[in-house]
């Protein structure tokens, strides 16, 4: 059977014990929680890593870029950037596909499998990096953008300006 | 019948794995972790206040430099706050420990930490009241694992670093007690355990800086009154070049009928800036129209208190200002901006704390006749009460179509929206200014509003990644509707919302954007006098004069 055939067959499963296994990254007391399939309003962790996940399931049971993989997989690392995460930690949850893999795949498509678990955790990584740099982005120049753009328009203050200092990494 | 757990399926359900230990034993180093704390108070900051043990100290160090007797402090800290308080004293003995708050509280569902769950969050605090001041606590500690028993346990260090840790992940929003049974407010719980940790010197800065700030020049950014006035000069420039209209407002003017104030992020930071302008707009309008003489004050010259995150006493010294100058002016009544925790102070704490302010008239609209009764005793009034009430009375002329490009949805800040039940007011100013608007999901509005994640004195730069796991729960519901019905503009009431929810959007939804509801007012006010305008209060095209640029 070839490898995105089986995927959509036991794209519940894998969604389940994906799902499962992600939330199990949480502290104990908190996955209970989290885990729920709650309001998504009540339980946005939740209810996002579901359709994260979902979304990477349908992605690679049909066909996928790195381009691709990075945007389904934006929500869910979006999160996972600014809790207090390691890391390893942060994208660790990919790798758990692979012991999925083995239980629900033939053993003839467990390389192959494998090989896209790889791409989706270099994917992941990627989308990690890019949080984390918006995160220092806000950190360097939240008060200056607020606070010191008024005074600079009001010439209460005259120094390098903001453009100056962003250059062209102004988003 | 038949959805009935059947007993085979039950016992595959018991999970023989063994917990992950009792949440008592805080880890033998407590895990501050970078991103989730914020900077120890400046020494200088602390030393003006003339509040104890100011000295230089990093909360990552082993070694905080607490006075010798810090567990002494800290026993009659608590002692006296619960005689003191009798809420406190309630919310130590009453919580039967249901649950019903654990998954109620942003910072716990973005960060998924479970020490923010609030009754978790209390019960660190608990723990050390149950050992020290009840008898059931004392009389347990006696036999062998009667402490754990008694849910109780010794200050220590660590747990010290561990209140520390987690009372300033607490934005004192109050979600969680809209849920409690008891009522028990877990705001007043991190207010005690700031005001305590303030008994040895353990505050933030971006809390007591800005307090020490408040305290010496009047306002949270240390600004003079000349700068004060230079920037307001500069909005006065601004509206003149986008209305042709001279909305210079007056200062100190002894005898006004009003005396405004607002929070001063509304004078020096975006967006605020432009809700300032609106402010501006607004009572040059009133002025031409119906002769209200309103005035601005340089000394009074900030609405929020950072003193309310410090202690009680902090609070009473920064607010007093407000009373004073409109005893000083002989103004009829105080009229307040948009802002948040400003409201709560005002609201629940001023009137009793440096009132009653009778000498001050009950607040009543000369233009309208309305009679503010929830603001008979206080004396101040919301600015959105005060404009929703001029559109009820059909005093204000509205061009809603220069608000034509913003598709709304509207945050509750928590502190007016659960701590004074301003609910409706700005949604009525928002339909009369503005055509599109569109609710987020109930369970994340009103009464049961999710935080900004920055609030309480927590909207400083380092703790980033704590502010955006905060902010999850908002950010979550603006991407619904910004998803579903195309919003672009997210108006709020609070000035510390305006700056916060502006870096939450950066984060989450970069396609919407933060307004206040009195920069959509001046946008649509129809000043006497007034040009052909083509710009906004941002300077950009309105709607439809796009070509003229």
């Amino acid at each position: 059977m070839e490898i995105k055939q089986s995927l959509k067959a036991n794209k519940s499963l894998f969604l389940k014990k994906w799902f499962q296994a992600t939330i199990e990254t949480y502290p104990k007391d908190s996955a209970r929680i989290l885990g729920k399939d709650a309001n998504r309003f009540d339980n946005p962790v939740g209810a996002i890593t579901r359709e994260s996940l979902e979304e990477i399931l349908d992605l690679i049971s049909d066909a996928y870029t790195s381009i691709t993989l990075e945007k389904a997989l934006d929500p869910v690392i979006r999160i996972r950037a600014v809790q207090a995460f390691t890391a390893a930690d942060a994208v660790s949850f990919v790798f758990a596909l692979k012991s999925i893999g083995e239980e629900l795949l033939d053993p003839s498509l467990y390389r192959q499998f494998d090989r896209m678990v790889d791409e989706i955790a270099l994917a992941a990584f990627n989308k990690f990096m890019k949080c984390k740099e918006e995160i220092f982005l806000l950190k360097a120049t939240e008060s200056k953008r607020r606070i010191h753009r008024a005074f600079e328009r009001a010439g209460l203050v005259a120094e390098l300006t903001e453009e100056d200092l962003l250059g062209s990494k102004k988003s | 019948m038949s959805d009935q757990i059947k007993p085979d399926e039950l016992i595959n359900k018991i999970d023989y794995s063994p917990g992950s230990g009792n949440w008592m034993d805080t880890t033998p180093s407590v895990q501050i972790q970078p991103g989730m704390y914020c900077y120890a108070a400046k020494a200088e900051s602390v030393e003006t206040l003339g509040l104890p043990n100011a000295r230089p100290w990093n909360p990552l160090d082993e070694d905080w430099h607490l006075p010798e007797n810090w567990q002494e402090i800290i026993f009659n800290g608590i002692k006296e706050r619960l005689e003191r308080f009798r809420t406190f004293k309630i919310f130590m003995d009453v919580c039967v420990r249901c649950g019903a708050c654990a998954d109620k509280c942003h910072f716990f569902l973005g960060t998924g930490d479970p020490k923010n769950m609030p009754v978790l969050r209390a019960e660190l605090l608990r723990s050390v009241y149950r050992n020290d001041f009840t008898t059931a606590g004392k009389i347990l500690a006696k036999i062998p694992g009667g402490s754990r028993l008694a849910g109780a346990r010794p200050m220590t260090l660590d747990v010290l670093k561990e209140w520390w840790y987690y009372f300033f992940q607490c934005t004192e929003c109050r979600r969680c007690s809209v849920f409690c049974p008891y009522g028990i407010d877990t705001a007043e719980i991190t207010i005690m355990a700031r005001e305590i940790f303030n008994l040895i010197g353990l505050n933030i800065d971006w809390i007591a800086t800005p307090v020490s700030n408040c305290f010496k020049t009047g306002n949270h950014l240390g600004i003079q009154p000349h700068a004060f006035k230079d920037m307001l000069d500069f909005f006065v420039e601004d509206l003149e070049e986008i209305t042709g209209v001279n909305c210079a407002p007056q200062y100190q003017k002894k005898g006004a009928d009003i005396l405004f104030i607002t929070p001063s992020g509304d004078v020096f930071a975006d967006p605020g800036t432009y809700t300032c302008q609106g402010y501006l707009i607004l009572f040059k309008y009133l002025k031409e129209k119906y002769g209200l003489d309103v005035t601005w004050s340089t000394y009074a010259s900030e609405g929020g208190n950072f003193g309310f995150f410090t202690s009680h006493e902090t609070m009473k010294r920064l607010n007093a200002k407000m009373y004073a100058e409109a005893k000083r002016l002989g103004v009829k009544w105080i009229l307040g901006g948009e802002c948040g925790h400003m409201w709560r102070v005002i609201h629940q704490y001023m009137d009793t704390m440096n009132g009653p302010a009778d000498f001050l008239e009950v607040p009543m609209n000369p233009i309208t006749g309305t009679i503010f009764e929830n603001a008979r005793s206080t004396k101040m009034v919301h600015i959105t009460e005060f404009t929703a009430d001029l559109i009820k009375h059909g005093k204000l002329e509205l061009d809603k179509g220069r608000n034509g490009n913003r598709i709304m949805t509207f945050h509750d800040s928590c502190n007016t929206s659960r701590g004074m039940g301003l609910l409706d007011e700005p949604r009525y100013v928002i339909q009369n200014v503005c055509d599109n608007f569109f609710e987020m999901p109930p369970n994340t509005i009103r009464e049961q509003t999710f935080c900004c994640g920055s609030g309480s004195g927590l909207n400083a730069g380092e703790n980033m990644e704590l502010r955006m796991a905060g902010a999850l729960p908002r950010a979550n519901a603006v991407k619904y509707v910004h998803e579903k019905f195309g919003v672009n503009t997210l108006g709020t009431i609070c000035a510390i919302d305006r700056a916060a929810l502006s870096t939450l959007c950066e984060y989450w939804v970069p396609e919407v954007e933060v307004y206040g509801i009195h920069e959509l007012v001046g946008n649509a006010l129809i000043l006497p006098g007034e040009k052909n305008r083509t710009q906004d209060l941002r300077m950009e095209p309105l709607p439809g004069c796009e070509e003229d640029e």
